[in-house]
């Protein structure tokens, strides 16, 4: 399979306006699933554009196993592009689509039939053949762009946001049906999305960008745990900060002290980041200090807590259970357990770019 | 309580029936009107010059003429000509305007600079640009390329009609291109990417994915070109043979002939045009229906 490697690639469309890519350095794993992650218009199709060939980088590399590729014509580059609004050819049938890629090949039409034939059960619409792009849902075209591009047997596939314009049932369907493809291929994919729950879900790996640069390219885990910035932990979403400095392992803020072993910063003002489901209500000790409940949700599955340490307010969610132990207004004891305490730098301006951890 | 009230909804369809009155009156007087008198007409009943019982004398008079079936050739050949050579080059020049380019606000401008002005200035500068005793022809003459402005091919006057096919070609290019390119901006170009990227070359994208999308619109531009260069009488009364002549230029001449008995036949070849005329906009109205239900 292939390795894609982008080196210092930048793309700028005018020169008024900041570079919507801006000298990212990614290395894409072969026959992996890599997560191209981002708010909207940070750069990635844009980015995935420029793989495929269909915009010219305004300066870097792109290699396809070690080789540029960037005097290669798009049609030569085996990365196949499979777009957002699905562009089905409207007026071709289901068949014509699929097969268009072989036709330009000059493959034989008799080929062409079985192999489109082999595609429709692959995507789990057999029988579509006849039918024309706009008598199919949403979720059948998606599927059938997806088959258009798999017949061609490219070296990259690169899919721009394949769920976004899918409803929350389909979307889970097409997640499974594209990570069992993908890993029966082996085909070194690039997934975009602005959805960071379906890259974790989906990918091997994520490269996360803002505005054009890289933020943390890590395994999805790795951005829950270990985010390089404020910022990254934001985009995660839910993640308490309590700003303070850290020295010797130890994190001083306005609440209290806190054994913090896990650490991006050697020493010096820092923010000490805890996920809500790691905050114990009602365990003392070490790392604990004293909070009163403000509010809390029942969700089901889970329940939520609004805590006021001194003059901050953290948010805790815990096992559902936990609803009848802790009444609005009680004084608690809340506890942050060290290992799962991150502590970061004060903002993401201090953060070397693209800095990965381990 | 009142059925015999309108619905509301019934009295604002009537309103607006109302105010249409006047712009309707006068289409249908001037238009039907028109074409019901000349209808008439053409079946030999036209009591103002003596004329009362129909028959189909004009029809077959100019349907076995020899110089009708002449201008009919001639007037096919002249809008197809100009309409397929336009097409091809609408479609070109709106393929070449579709990127971002520095100045192409200007270069738009110009472009469809000529859809405002009349097709009588147009015909002008054919005659000035073209003649044999046209700038043309003398600068060719300057550059030694031809001996005598003479030498010059004739192309106003001429049996291909090629200084009538220019002129309608040079307005026609726009009005089709400006469409087109409509078409191409609102298609985008990410069909063609898609193309690309499945492995079609330049050429196949082209003429695979961007022609498909964009031949419903050309088509529909062009019938109307077609419609209204078979139809049209200035362009060929001015830059013309006289025989065999245009079809309405034909019309006209049979219509301000001296032998009142030609009035008939003048009447019968309106007809024959506006058939065919509303045959060509018939299909364009199909065409675009089928193209807007996609
Ligand atoms: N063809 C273009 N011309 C000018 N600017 C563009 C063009 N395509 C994208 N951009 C700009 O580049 C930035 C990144 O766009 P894009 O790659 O589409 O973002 P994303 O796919 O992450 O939403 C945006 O600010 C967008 O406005
Ligand atoms: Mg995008």
């Amino acid at each position: 399979m292939t390795q894609v490697t982008l080196s210092g690639l930048t793309k700028i469309f005018d020169q008024k306006s900041p570079p919507a890519v801006d000298n990212l350095d990614l290395e894409i794993e072969s026959g992996k699933l890599t997560a191209l992650l981002g708010p909207s218009g940070c750069g990635k199709t844009t980015t995935m554009k420029m793989i495929a060939g269909l915009l010219r980088p305004t300066a870097g590399d792109i290699l396809f196993d070690g080789d540029s590729i960037l005097s290669i014509k798009p049609e030569e580059r085996g990365a196949v592009m499979v777009f957002q609004n699905y562009l089905l050819f409207p007026y071709m049938n289901i068949a014509d689509n699929i097969g268009f890629g072989l036709k330009m090949r000059k493959v034989n039409k008799k080929e062409i039939r079985s192999r489109v034939e082999d595609m429709l059960d692959l995507v789990q619409l057999p029988g579509f053949e006849d039918r024309k792009p706009n008598q199919l849902s949403g979720g059948q075209q998606q599927r059938i762009a997806l088959a258009r591009a798999l017949i061609v047997q490219p070296n990259v596939l690169l899919l721009d946001e394949p769920l976004s314009n899918l409803d929350a049932h389909l979307r889970d369907e097409m997640r499974v049906l594209i990570r069992r493809i993908q890993t029966e291929m082996g085909i070194t994919t690039v997934f975009v999305t602005h959805d960071q729950e379906e890259a974790v879900v989906l990918a091997d790996k994520v490269a996360l960008l803002f505005d054009g640069r890289l933020q943390q390219f890590d395994a999805p885990d790795s951005f829950y745990d270990t985010p390089n910035t404020v910022d990254i932990a934001t985009f995660f979403g839910g993640t308490n900060f309590i700003p303070g400095r850290y020295e010797s392992g130890e994190m001083t803020t306005a609440i209290g002290k806190f054994r913090a072993p896990h650490s991006l910063v050697p020493e010096g003002d820092a923010v000490l980041s805890i996920r809500p489901e790691a905050v114990d209500l009602g365990e003392g000790g070490e790392n604990s200090v004293s909070g009163t409940v403000l509010s809390h949700v029942y969700a089901g599955r889970y329940a939520r807590f609004q805590i006021r340490i001194g003059n901050i307010e953290i948010e805790a969610v815990t096992e559902p259970g936990q609803v009848k132990l802790f009444a609005d207004g009680d004084n608690i004891p809340v506890r942050f357990d060290p290992d799962k305490i991150w502590v970061l730098g004060p903002n993401a301006a201090e953060q070397p770019a693209g800095a990965t951890t381990a | 309580m009142n059925r015999f009230r309108l619905s509301e909804r019934g009295a604002e369809r009537l309103s607006i029936s109302v105010l249409l009155a006047p712009a309707v009156a006068v289409i249908v007087l001037l238009f039907l009107g028109g074409l019901a008198s000349g209808f008439l007409r053409s079946l030999n009943y036209f009591p103002l010059i003596g004329l009362n019982d129909f028959n189909f004398d004009a029809y077959f008079a100019i349907f076995t003429d020899n110089g009708f079936l002449q201008s009919l050739v001639l007037t096919f050949h002249i809008a197809f000509t100009s309409t397929l050579i336009a097409s091809i080059l609408a479609v070109a020049s709106a393929l070449l305007l579709r990127p971002a380019f520095r100045g192409k606000r200007i270069v738009h401008f110009f472009f469809s600079l000529n859809l405002t002005i009349p097709h009588l200035v147009g015909a002008i500068g054919v005659l000035y640009l073209f003649q044999n005793s046209g700038l043309v022809s003398r600068i060719m003459t300057g550059l030694d390329l031809i001996q005598r402005p003479a030498d010059f091919p004739a192309m106003v006057f001429d049996p291909w009609a090629i200084g009538i096919i220019i002129q309608y070609v040079w307005k026609e290019i726009p009005f089709i291109g400006v469409i087109v390119l409509a078409i191409l901006l609102s298609v985008g170009e990410d069909y063609e990417s898609v193309a690309r990227s499945l492995g079609a070359n330049r050429w196949q994208a082209f003429r695979q994915v961007t022609l498909p999308l964009i031949m419903p619109g050309v088509v529909s531009a062009s019938v109307i070109v077609f419609a209204f260069t078979f139809g049209a009488f200035e362009i060929p009364y001015l830059l013309g043979r006289t025989f065999p002549a245009a079809l309405p230029v034909l019309a006209y001449q049979s219509y301000t002939d001296v032998d009142l008995a030609a009035r008939p036949q003048a009447m019968a070849m309106a007809m024959v045009i506006a058939f065919i005329s509303t045959l060509l906009i018939m299909a364009y109205m199909k065409l675009s229906r089928v193209y807007i239900r996609e």
